[in-house]
């Protein structure tokens, strides 16, 4: 598309189109500068007469860009003023006063005019600077997508690294608030247990011949309870049975599973043969 | 008010008779099926006096305490149809000390209730008869009434 780029045949199309594409102003603007700029230069080439038939026309010399590339100056000039919109036929001319002068040669082709004039249309509705631009930005936006995966990958590296980072560091925490704790334990395990946990609670024992107070844990199965007694009673513990409101108290419990409080009192049975 | 009174009462009969009570005797109040106690009811046993016919017994004896209670005495049921004298054939017993109008006074333990029916199994009282059975026996054939009264001795035997 853009290699077929030509310049418009008559300096009236030309113009035409140059009117259609700017405002005055800037048309105006741009136009006075390259009168006075190439006035000499025009005359000298006029003067060489290079082309004696196409000066024939008198704005011929002002628009044949194939001759005179005043944009070429005006961009080395100033930079800034090169992009400014006014100028924006400007960077268009000199690309296509090269088309213009590759295709001189063939310039007879009436639909390739035609065709010409439409893309020349579009050209001034559509300016090149963004077509051109399209292609660097589609590789752009390709670049850009790389590099943001890139970007993207190197920070879910870096999370993942943190991530990794404050594991361990929970770990190590955790461990170290586990230990000491666990030490604590182990150290006062068997003070607490004592003095807190095993709770102490008076009973009675009664039997037929009167009552003992009995001091047991209250933790402790009345197993043991039953083989004191018995020791102490001189009996065999197997012919003895504790009851408690009438029931007989299961050997492998403790006073506290059966809600058992100071002074009170369980009942110790013989049993018959 | 008075049912205040009463469950008061009967929870400091519970605390005592978990301290102390005499061998062989249970008091406890009755334990509903989702776990709440209702101390209106007590389950209690009664053994058998050593040295008596009733000795080896176990009886299950209920007392049913009223809202007036310990104005009033509770009411002590043996096991329906139970030979005794003194005992209704519903199973009630008739006692000096659980008669309102007269033996009762509210200072009477649950305790001394017991004590008092244990006393009674061996020492029925003719004067005040309950049920015919166990009267006319008693009053006519002591032999009979003996081997009734051991019979019953054995249908109650330690729970333990």
């Amino acid at each position: 598309m853009t290699t077929v780029r030509r310049l418009p045949r008559s300096p009236s199309e030309k113009f035409m189109n140059t009117v259609a594409g700017f405002d005055p102003d800037s048309l105006l603007r741009s136009c006075w500068c390259w009168c006075f700029v190439r006035v000499d230069e025009l005359l000298r080439f006029v003067q060489a007469g290079e082309e004696a038939a196409a000066a024939g026309e008198e704005l011929e010399p002002l628009f044949d860009y194939k001759r005179v590339q005043p944009t070429i100056k005006f961009r080395f000039d100033d930079t800034d003023l090169e992009k400014a919109d006014i100028f924006k036929h400007c960077n268009k001319r000199p690309r296509a006063a090269a088309a213009a002068a590759e295709e001189e040669g063939k310039a007879d082709e009436k639909g390739a005019a035609a065709k010409v004039v439409d893309i020349e249309e579009e050209d001034w509705l559509l300016p090149p600077p963004p077509k051109a631009a399209f292609k660097p930005s589609a590789e752009d936006s390709a670049l850009r997508e790389l590099r943001l995966k890139k970007q993207e990958l190197a920070k879910f590296a870096e999370s993942a690294h943190d991530i990794l980072q404050e594991l361990d560091a929970t770990t190590k925490k955790e461990i170290g608030s586990k230990e000491p704790p666990e030490q604590i334990i182990i150290d006062e395990e068997p003070e607490p247990q004592v003095e807190i946990a095993r709770e102490k609670i008076v009973i009675s024992i009664q039997d037929k011949d009167g009552r003992q107070h009995i001091r047991v844990y209250k933790d402790e199965k009345f197993d043991k309870l039953l083989k004191v007694y018995a020791k102490k009673a001189k009996l065999n513990p197997s012919d003895l049975a504790f009851v408690f409101d009438g029931e007989k108290i299961n050997l492998s419990s403790t006073p506290e599973d059966l809600d058992l409080e100071d002074d009170d009192m369980i009942e110790v049975c013989h049993k018959r043969r | 008010m008075s049912g205040g009174i009463a469950r008061g009462r009967l929870a400091e009969e519970r605390k005592a008779w978990r301290k102390n009570h005499p061998h062989g005797f249970v008091a406890k109040p009755e334990t509903l099926a989702d776990g709440t106690v209702n101390l209106m009811i007590w389950h209690c046993t009664i053994p058998g006096k050593q040295g008596t016919d009733w000795e080896g017994g176990y009886f299950p004896l209920t007392l049913h305490f009223s809202e007036d209670y310990p104005s009033k005495p509770p009411k002590c049921k043996f096991p329906q149809g139970f030979f005794h004298p003194n005992v209704y054939p519903s199973g009630t017993v008739c006692l000096s000390i659980l008669n309102e109008d007269s033996g009762w006074r509210p200072a009477i333990t649950v305790k001394q209730i017991l004590v008092g029916i244990q006393d009674l199994l061996d020492q029925p009282n003719p004067a005040d008869p309950a049920q015919t059975d166990g009267y006319h026996l008693f009053i006519q054939d002591p032999t009979e009434y003996k081997r009734r009264v051991k019979l019953q001795a054995k249908q109650y035997p330690a729970l333990v």
